[in-house]
């Protein structure tokens, strides 16, 4: 138990930031975003941009699969869907605060016919439904030359508020920050409130979830609903972000890093989800750096990277869920837990 | 409407479902005695079809020798599978179990990716190639005499399992371990013989795939869409594998057939989510009975 | 417990230690390089392409530092970085390659990546690119002012073959199919393809589209063999699954039918790989192959280069193709720099639009003129399997 730490009200107990401590540190974190761009260069700039559109998306996926059970593996085409749906947006002119919201919600209806199957469907089967519909809808992205430009693709023009124009890097990046950080605590309230709860109750046991009351269909939707709306967001991110958008950016290969993602930063907290995105970005990177490395001995070791990158993602996750099945998080509790009563033995 | 030309495409796809019912069965095998759905099957395939390859072509040894040299390749993989990933998953939430089969199959087509390169290569020619013509219907020899294989492996798997002493305690096991362990069998040792088989019937299927074409790292990509077979026939039922594969592979084909190679990429989806709507469980599979 | 601890401990060190190595491999760099970068697909589905592609782009560089000191006395750095045929991928170490070293000169991997980035190069201005893609968008200067591509577009390509087959067809309208990839590749010629087809009069009796990396394709063979074609145009391929529709074909009956295809499906290997089936294998390449080395003096020197670095008896046209764009670079940066102009997006583009009657030695078997930033020419080659190589079928042929 912490000492010092009372909880004299339920509203107090609830608070997202309870301390003053965990208000401190939110703050510096705040503030350690803002200053990031100047402070880390071009390079590190994009790569915190990709971590935090998959900080959104991961989020999402989260809430399906992590709190309310419902294993999804389609979240890429629910990306792809609020993307494309956000360049029709703003190729007509609309301005970003509307495009992204539309995006979200043009996923949120396409999320919840996906998840209609949840009616009869559980466990492994709605997995592969999910998969089906992945590779459905990554069809009618192909196809579809009309709405989604076909393989060819789509050029979104850059976003913009006011007068400035937010093409680059360093400027999307605040504007992803400011969602990512949004979303998340969004999703941190989501779980103070019944509809969170109702979600938990699903995963554990749904069928007495029903005997307490709790309308199972309807909140089996409304998690892929919600869940999907944070996946057309951060596509719709995604888009203003890399400005040329094909259907191989939403593959079954992005729907399975978001997986990893959790599973890897922990299933069912919202911790683990930032530290599993940014994990699972930046290990490659590292990665890239460490083949550099050894190619200074072994000429043709770049060739492998693909290959290794590949072997090193399977491998992580099969660790992670062999030896730390809650992942990240855990890691981390662990490291916390040391220090509370440190220098004293817990 | 040209009857000749439904003909042939009606026998070009059964005869390729003999070969999706193959890939299913190393599915179906793999969920009846463990309950997991192995989304690495693909790469078991490409680690047999690999397997002969480097036996054959690239250490020269007869085809004799080779393709039992790469099956019992794969069978060591297998093992090594069922020891190392899934026997400490045991007991997990569906989710870490399907996760774990995922980041094996990373790690299994990185590995052969990164050992052999991810260019083509030309297998030697296993199935004999002379087409067979039925008037104006050409069957391609490569086709009819995969079929005929694929049917000659699930032909002896089931007698195999219908009347051997480790095959009768194998489906025991499957059934219903608790009783199988009172009775004195040992389950692990069937779990591990599961995957032994489910992965030499994936290296024959992957073996039958590459020599129609040619070897490359996509080979595995056959494996997703034998998922319509599994769903169609029912993740445990054997009988539902062949006849759903039959089923897929003709639909598959007749649609290619008459809407262009496309087709391939909604056919097989889009059975997979008609069935769960309507008959989750499959043609022959077993309900799940969930009690509180 | 503490087994576990220190695993995860110690992964985390080797994982924070191998990130070191990215300052520390651009520390090794030198300071006034020109650094041409590329992100070639060395793994992926066209990784025979891709690995060759790279050794020719980074063997022209060393070879032109060693023999002339550069380009004006600077060294040409090549940093290239796998892209695994995946656009994604292309696109971080695109980024990745401007952010370190500010290239003025980069190499894509693919109709995608090209595509995707166009947009991206315009707005940077500071470098000209090319990739393999011979896409009929991208040879628009005013669409994509900063890419050319070293060769004549995919539509022209066809052009090129509609046209032999309409000047050989002497008695009626030949039965034409087109077999073409579900990929950007493959799609990118079929419409002006088709109206070229009509233009001329020639009958297209069958369209057949494969899946990519799609492995049983006996049902399209079934398709096509009933459309009874005289000539079928394969393109949006290297490898498979041509050698097997050929097969297929040849073992139904159809030995009359003729087999063609473009660029990427011309190399030696490919229609080695085809066997005795691969016999009459006829296509549009824009460059010489590497036994025609008579009258061309620089396939002389590529061969020799090759040879003596990575003791390559024949050079493949991936390998050539990386040699004829490090030239143009080459030539581009030479030209900017030796009007002292800074390298720059306009300056190049003017640069490479000043490139009119150059001889490459010979790859190339007219005077390349780079205005419409292509090369607008090729031969139509036919391979004989007897001798396994390609032997012309034609003559040089301007296709604008």
């Amino acid at each position: 138990m912490r000492i010092g730490d009372f909880r004299a009200s339920y509203r107090h107990d609830e608070a997202l930031f309870a301390t003053p401590v965990q208000r401190l540190w939110f703050a510096l974190f705040v503030l350690g975003l803002l200053l990031f761009p100047w402070l880390g260069g071009s390079y590190l700039t994009y790569l915190a941009c990709l971590t935090g559109i998959h900080v959104v998306a991961a989020t999402g996926l989260n809430i399906i699969t992590g709190y309310a059970g419902l294993i999804s593996l389609g979240h890429a085409a629910f990306m792809g869907v609020g993307c494309y749906m956000m360049a029709a947006l703003a190729s007509l002119g609309v301005p970003f605060w509307l495009a992204l919201p539309a995006a979200g919600a043009a996923s949120a209806a396409v999320g919840v016919f996906v998840g209609l199957p949840s009616l009869r469907i559980k466990g492994l089967y709605l997995a592969v439904a999910t998969l089906a519909a992945q590779f459905l809808l990554g069809f009618v992205f192909r196809e579809w030359d009309a709405g989604t430009g076909g393989v060819r693709g789509v050029n979104v023009p850059a976003a913009s508020l006011g007068g400035i124009v937010l093409s680059d890097d360093a400027r999307i990046y605040y504007l992803i920050m400011a969602c990512a950080v949004a979303l998340a605590l969004a999703a941190r309230n989501l779980f103070r409130t019944r509809i969170g709860r109702a979600f938990i109750a699903i995963r554990d046991k749904d069928i007495s979830a029903e005997v307490l009351g709790i309308d199972l269909f309807r909140t089996k939707l409304l998690a892929f609903a919600i869940g999907s709306f944070y996946a057309g967001v951060a596509g719709a991110l995604m888009g203003y972000f890399f400005r040329a958008i094909t259907p191989e950016h939403f593959g079954l290969a992005l729907s399975i890093f978001y997986l990893a993602a959790i599973i890897v930063g922990g299933l069912g907290t919202l911790l683990g989800t930032v530290l599993g995105a940014a994990f699972m970005t930046l290990v490659p990177e590292a990665l890239r750096g460490g083949v550099a490395l050894l190619s200074a001995w072994w000429p043709n070791a770049m060739a492998l990277l693909s290959p290794v990158r590949e072997m090193v993602f399977g491998a992580l996750i099969i660790a992670f869920l062999v030896y730390e099945p809650h992942g990240l998080v855990e890691a981390w509790r662990r490291v916390r837990r040391f220090f509370h009563l440190w220098p004293f033995k817990t | 409407m040209d009857w000749n030309a439904f003909a042939e495409f009606s026998l070009i796809g059964l005869l390729s479902g003999g070969l999706l019912a193959l890939v299913a069965l190393g599915f179906v095998l793999i969920y009846k005695g463990t309950r997991v759905v192995n989304f690495a099957m693909g790469e078991f395939m490409m680690l047999g079809a690999y397997g002969v390859y480097t036996a054959h072509v690239m250490w020269g040894l007869p085809l004799v020798l080779a393709i039992p040299i790469a099956l019992a390749g794969v069978a060591g993989a297998a093992l090594l599978v069922e020891r190392f990933v899934l026997r400490p998953l045991a007991g997990q939430p569906v989710i870490s179990v399907l996760m774990a089969t995922i980041g094996l199959g990373a790690v299994m087509h990185g590995g052969i990716d990164a050992v052999w390169g991810g260019q083509n290569l030309e297998m030697p020619q296993i199935l004999p190639r002379k087409p067979l013509m039925l008037g104006d219907i050409m069957i391609p020899g490569t086709a009819l005499w995969s079929f005929v294989l694929a049917l000659a492996v699930i032909a002896a798997l089931t007698l195999y399992f219908r009347y051997s002493r480790t095959g009768v305690a194998m489906r025991a096991a499957a059934s219903d371990p608790i009783t199988a362990y009172a009775l004195g069998i040992d389950v692990r040792r069937t779990q591990q013989l599961t995957w032994v088989f489910a992965g030499c019937v994936g290296a024959v299927a992957g073996v039958i795939v590459a020599s129609m074409s040619s070897l490359s790292p996509a080979i595995g990509g056959v494996a997703l869409g034998v998922l319509a077979v599994i769903i169609l026939g029912g993740l445990d039922s054997i009988a539902g594998a062949i006849i759903a594969g039959l089923i897929i592979g003709w639909l598959e084909s007749v649609c290619v057939g008459y809407f262009g190679g496309k087709a391939r990429d909604v056919v097989p989806y889009a059975v997979v989510l008609a069935i769960l709507m309507l008959r989750p469980y499959g043609l022959l599979g077993s309900r799940d009975i969930e009690r509180l | 417990m503490t087994r576990r601890r220190s695993i995860v401990q110690s992964a985390a060190g080797l994982a924070g230690l191998s990130a070191l190595g990215v300052p520390l491999a651009t520390a090794l760099a030198q300071e006034g390089d020109l650094v041409i970068g590329a992100a070639p697909p060395i793994t992926g589905v066209f990784a025979f392409a891709g690995v060759s592609l790279d050794q020719g782009l980074g063997d022209y560089c060393s070879w032109r530092n060693e023999s002339k000191g550069g380009v004006m006395g600077r060294r040409l750095r090549y940093v290239s970085e796998d892209s695994g045929y995946k656009m994604d991928q292309a696109m971080a170490v695109f980024k990745k390659l401007m952010a370190a070293h500010k290239p003025p000169a980069f190499y894509g991997d693919s109709t995608a990546w090209a595509k995707a980035a166009a947009a991206e190069v315009s707005q940077l201005g500071s470098t000209i690119t090319c990739s393999p893609s011979y896409s009929s968008d991208l040879a628009d200067p005013a669409k994509a002012p900063y890419y050319f591509m070293a060769g004549p577009t995919y539509a022209a390509m066809i052009q090129i073959l509609l046209e032999y087959i309409n000047r050989i067809s002497k008695a009626g309208k030949p039965n034409i199919a087109i077999v073409y990839s579900d990929t950007e590749f493959g799609r990118d010629p079929i419409p002006a393809a088709k109206a070229h087809l009509a233009k001329l009069g020639l009958n297209l009796v069958q369209e057949i589209v494969t899946k990519p990396g799609s492995v049983d394709v006996s049902a399209e063979v079934a398709k096509l063999r009933r459309a009874k074609p005289d000539y079928v145009i394969f393109h949006g391929y290297v490898l498979a699954p041509i050698p097997e529709f050929i097969r297929q074909m040849r073992e139904a009956g159809m030995g009359a039918t003729t087999f063609m295809g473009t660029i990427w499906s011309m190399d030696k290997s490919t229609a080695d790989a085809m066997g005795a089936t691969g016999d009459g294998w006829m296509g549009v390449m824009p460059y010489r192959y590497s036994h025609d080395h008579k009258d061309a003096p620089m396939m002389g020197v590529m061969r020799d280069y090759a040879q003596k670095k990575r003791q390559i008896a024949y050079v493949n046209t991936f390998y050539t193709h990386g040699w004829l764009v490090g030239m143009i670079f080459s030539e581009v940066l030479e030209r900017t720099l030796k009007a002292r102009k800074p390298l720059n997006g306009p300056n190049m583009k003017a640069a490479l639009e000043s490139i009119t009657d150059w001889d490459t030695g010979g790859i190339c078997g007219l005077l390349v003129s780079l205005k419409g930033h292509q090369i607008p020419s090729g031969r139509i080659y036919r391979y004989d399997a007897a001798s396994k190589l390609f032997e012309p079928a034609s003559g040089w042929i301007r296709t604008a």
